[in-house]
């Protein structure tokens, strides 16, 4: 039993179902992220944590209390939204008070937690200023100092950063993963962007038409994801999918990649059981772009790294690597290479690939072969 | 923890106050609307269909009070004279609204006070404004005594008592109260069209009138629309400027639809008569409003 | 529609001269009626037969206003505008506030409270706003006797409350439409309820609405007279009422100079409402143009 548990969650309007059953489970002190391209159904399910909107079917228990029933404000949580959604009347002061003073907090404690909000996240300058008067980011701390100021057991963020220049996104986030580390606050945030996912979260739920794809740490997600759409969804630049009949040779799985004049045998990982089922069938090859490299940029210490030659078709300098397009098995795949060794458009390289990072999926369903 | 989770400990008194208080709030509203407009509409589309005279009756009694009602030459009369009245009263309130309106906007100094003047009459009820024309119309003592002081002896002006013309002079007092709120709206869609299409056009070559005719105007479309809308809105149902100004005379020159109802049901004892001639106003603003409102209802499901 | 460039053509000169004509004809177009009842307002009767429209009272009198106000008589009673003024003082207060206030909370559910249904029945009081009164007169008229209502001024006020607050609800909808709703689930989640998000959180921020609803509200209850005629009797009666007794009175000699005073007295507080609140007046018209 954790901190927050979701049950098998559906919501629909009508005829439209919105959620199609959802199952997360985390525990105290955790880092959970909703990511998923728009429309997928974050919010509503945010909401519904948050007793904003009813649930169809299903459970939602915080603190191994189900509160399906509970209103808002008996749920203890905090919610941060992405327009802020301060109070355009009153005070940033005020703002932050306002849970305080409905819940009858005495008017002593109330300032003492003010100041303690306000220094935290360095808004003291600021507390008698209206919203109006405030810029972007020093809207969004307000917002986070009225989440704060009731140290609720849950904290609910909307994709929080959203409405920030690419800059301040990067301060805040920092900030936010350095307020969970002190505060070792439970925290479900929503975002749909796959990098914030990455460096905030503990355990990552990536959703896709009221359905979670996959949920689990940031790490099993990069390394092993479930399916095809979590792997195209989670890294940039995106993993590559290429379509390769299977074959099995001493006990290892191989494939056939062709740079348009030479087919070249690759050797993958040992092969396993789901995979044996595929020899001689068409799977997709699902590399990451950083483990397509050039030779010297590969670890040294890898064995068994495989050789590949390939044509460039376009290279693009990232500054720290460059991105080299090839052409395999007809369709387009990007290499991270070093500077140096990215070569000019019609050049050949030689590609090396790190087989046991390399994953397979079953073209129909979509899923990873394990 | 399943089975424990459909009971008590779930249940909260201000989940059910979030669910049940809204409602509560506007019933009173809900209330008054469907009572107030739709039963009260059936009600008087009932009495239309009864024998009704000094107290209301409810025994079906067919199209009786239609019969009479088509029958009746006043009737008829009054629909005439809105139909005049309307007609003259839109054309020329928009004509002077969007004349005005462009005069208006070619940075007119002073032009917040001139539309603020224009637009005054629209604060003032019917009823002053019919006292005002009354007086300023006076055969004897107004207009025409003006123009004879100023040497036009011979000029007789007297149309509001005069059967022939006095529907004019409902049309003048109308256009003077109202003209200048179309006036308002119009300059509003004026200040909205884009200014980068009449750069545009400039750098074309096109000079300001032709600006106005070709490109402006035609995009006022919607304001046109709507401007029509509200001034026949206001025809039909107009009522005390002509009961102010003119009484409905003389005979009944000025007789209008809601005069007609208003003394058959609340002075002459027709109940019946007066219910068939609410209903049949009813049908004349939906006859004009319904295409309006279908439009306007179908950009609200888009948008 | 900012720079239309005036090439300085003498052509455009004189056009520039025309529009300049043509715009101050208007503005005495608009303003001669006004300044007509002032002028015979203050001009005793045989001023008014001897002199014209436009010309000048060679004294002021404040007989005439005097007259209107306290001794004129409208039908039998001859009292003045006075009684009837503050009529319709007392019914267009309460009823205006009334209206104002249930018209807000009508607004804030429709937008942030959404119920099953709640979508219709606004699209239901959108439909009434085009109603001609004419089609519900008659039955309000039963229902205001079943009721046994005999006081002008409750009846006044039920009915200007019921028929205002299509288009007070239209005022606050429309503007709450524009409020995120993020507002109220922040509000929720700090723990405010219904009333206290209404008060302390939407209604701050809505005064230029609540301005609006105010002023239109206001002139349209104080310049009303079809419901004034039917619902009210004898000295119940509002200013509108009184004043069309007074000019279409057919007794004695006609005082024109009484019933210009009178005019004026009727118009005196919405116009001075639109002098104060003109800006939001015209947003009003605008906004509540379906009524006109
Ligand atoms: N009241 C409603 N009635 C019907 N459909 C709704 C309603 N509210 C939301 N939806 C639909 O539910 C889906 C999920 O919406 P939601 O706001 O949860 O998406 P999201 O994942 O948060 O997207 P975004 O990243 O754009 O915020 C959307 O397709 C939306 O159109
Ligand atoms: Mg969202």
């Amino acid at each position: 039993m954790g901190a927050l548990s979701i049950r098998n969650v559906k919501k629909s309007y009508g005829d439209t179902h919105i959620l199609k059953g959802i199952d997360l489970e985390i525990d105290k002190g955790q880092f959970l992220i909703l990511v998923g391209p728009s429309g997928c159904g974050k919010s509503t399910l945010l909401n519904m944590i948050a007793g904003l909107d009813d649930i169809s079917s299903g459970e939602i228990a915080i603190a191994d209390r189900v509160v399906n029933k509970l209103s808002p404000k008996d749920r203890d949580i905090a919610m941060v939204f992405q327009s802020y959604a301060l109070y355009p009347n009153m005070s940033v002061k005020k703002n932050i008070a306002f849970g305080l003073e409905i819940r009858k907090v005495p008017k002593a404690e109330q300032e003492e937690i003010i100041a303690r909000v306000a220094k935290t996240l360095q808004i003291e300058h600021l507390l008698d200023r209206k919203p109006s008067q405030l810029s972007g980011g020093q809207r969004q701390r307000v917002a986070m100092g009225r989440a704060l100021a009731r140290n609720p057991t849950l904290f609910l963020f909307d994709e929080p950063l959203s409405n920030l220049d690419a800059k301040l996104r990067v301060e805040m986030r920092t900030e936010i993963k350095l307020l969970h580390q002190r505060l070792g606050t439970t925290i479900v945030y929503v975002t749909h962007d796959q990098i914030e996912a990455m460096t905030l979260g503990d355990r990552i739920a990536v959703m896709k038409d009221g359905e979670v794809k996959q949920f689990g740490s940031p790490q099993e997600i990069y390394d092993t994801p479930a399916n095809l759409y979590v792997a195209g969804f989670i890294g940039s630049p995106a993993m590559n999918f290429i379509p390769v009949q299977l074959g099995e040779e001493g006990g290892h799985a191989v494939v056939v990649l062709d740079n348009g004049s030479t087919p070249q045998s690759v050797r993958l990982g040992p092969i396993s059981e789901a995979q044996r089922a595929f020899v001689g069938k068409q799977v997709i090859l699902g590399v990451r772009p950083e483990q397509l490299t050039d030779p010297e940029s590969a670890h040294s210490d890898r064995t068994n790294l495989q050789s590949l030659q390939a044509t460039v078709a376009i290279t693009e300098p990232t500054g720290p690597d460059t991105l080299v397009t090839v052409t395999l098995n007809g369709v387009k795949t990007v290499a991270r290479c070093h500077p140096r060794a990215a070569g000019h458009p019609g050049q050949a390289v030689t590609l090396v690939l790190d087989p046991t990072k390399a994953l397979l999926f079953d073209p129909a369903s979509e899923k990873r072969l394990a | 923890m399943t089975a424990a989770s459909q009971g008590a400990p779930g249940f909260s008194l201000s989940r059910f106050a979030d669910t049940i208080l809204p409602k509560l709030v506007i019933a009173p509203t809900v209330l008054a609307c469907l009572i107030g407009f739709y039963a009260f509409i059936g009600w008087t589309a009932w009495l239309s269909f009864t024998e009704s005279r000094l107290l209301p009756r409810y025994e079906w009694a067919g199209f009786v009070q239609y019969i009479e009602l088509f029958g009746n030459d006043r009737w008829w009369t009054a629909m005439q004279n809105l139909a005049v009245f309307g007609g003259l009263f839109i054309f020329f309130g928009l004509l002077i609204g969007l004349v005005m309106a462009v005069l208006l906007d070619q940075k007119i100094r002073g032009e917040g006070a001139i539309r603020t003047i224009y637009l005054y009459p629209m604060a003032l009820s019917f009823i002053v404004t019919g006292t005002a024309w009354k007086w300023i119309l006076n055969p004897g003592l107004g207009v025409e005594k003006l123009l004879h002081d100023w040497g036009f002896t011979g000029v007789v002006f007297d149309w509001i008592i005069n059967p022939d013309f006095a529907i004019y002079t409902v049309v003048i007092a109308g256009i003077w109260q109202s003209s200048g709120f179309v006036m308002a709206l119009f300059l509003a869609g004026l200040r909205g069209v884009d200014d980068s299409i009449i750069k545009a056009a400039q750098m074309d070559g096109a000079s300001l009138p032709t600006i106005y005719t070709r490109i402006i105007i035609p995009s006022l479309r919607p304001v046109f629309l709507s401007a029509f809308m509200i001034l026949a809105h206001i025809a039909v149902k107009s009522f005390d400027l002509v009961m102010a100004l003119t009484g409905g005379g003389p005979g009944f020159a000025t007789d209008l639809p809601s005069i007609f109802m208003y003394q058959h049901g609340f002075t002459r004892g027709q109940l019946g008569l007066g219910a068939a001639s609410a209903m049949m106003m009813l049908f004349t603003v939906a006859a004009v409003v319904m295409p309006f409102l279908y439009s306007e209802l179908r950009r609200e499901r888009r948008g | 529609m900012a720079e239309l460039a005036y090439h300085q053509t003498t052509g455009a000169k004189v056009a520039r001269y025309v529009i300049y004509a043509v715009l101050i004809a208007m503005v005495l177009f608009y303003l001669a009626p006004l300044f007509v009842m002032l002028s015979t307002s203050f001009k005793s009767l045989d001023e008014i037969r001897t002199g014209n429209l436009l010309s000048l009272p060679s004294s002021i009198s404040f007989d005439a206003w005097r007259a209107a106000w306290s001794s004129a008589c409208t039908g039998i009673e001859c009292g003045g505008m006075a009684p009837y003024f503050s009529n319709s003082l007392k019914m267009m207060i309460p009823a205006v506030l009334i209206s104002t206030l249930v018209g807000a909370f009508n607004g804030y559910i429709l937008s942030m409270w959404r119920f099953k249904g709640s979508d219709t029945f606004f699209l239901l009081l959108l439909i009434g706003t085009f109603l001609p009164f004419q089609v519900i007169i008659l039955p309000m008229a039963q229902v205001l006797g079943m009721l046994e209502i005999e006081d002008s001024t409750t009846r006044l006020i039920l009915v200007h409350v019921i028929y205002g607050l299509q288009f007070t609800t239209l005022f606050f909808r429309n503007y709450y439409v524009t409020v995120p709703g993020e507002l109220v689930s922040a509000a929720r989640i700090d723990g405010a309820g219904f009333f206290r998000i209404f008060f302390k959180i939407l209604l701050p921020i809505s005064i230029p609405t609540i301005m609006v609803c105010l002023i239109w509200q206001t002139t349209q209850i104080w310049n009303d007279f079809l419901f004034g005629v039917i619902f009210s009797s004898g000295d119940g009666q509002p200013i509108t009422v009184a004043l069309n007794n007074l000019v279409n009175t057919s007794t004695g000699v006609k005082q024109y100079n009484v019933d210009m005073a009178a005019a004026i007295i009727a118009a005196l507080p919405t116009l001075i409402v639109y002098a104060i609140g003109g800006k939001y007046f015209v947003r009003g018209l605008t906004a509540g143009a379906v009524k006109g």
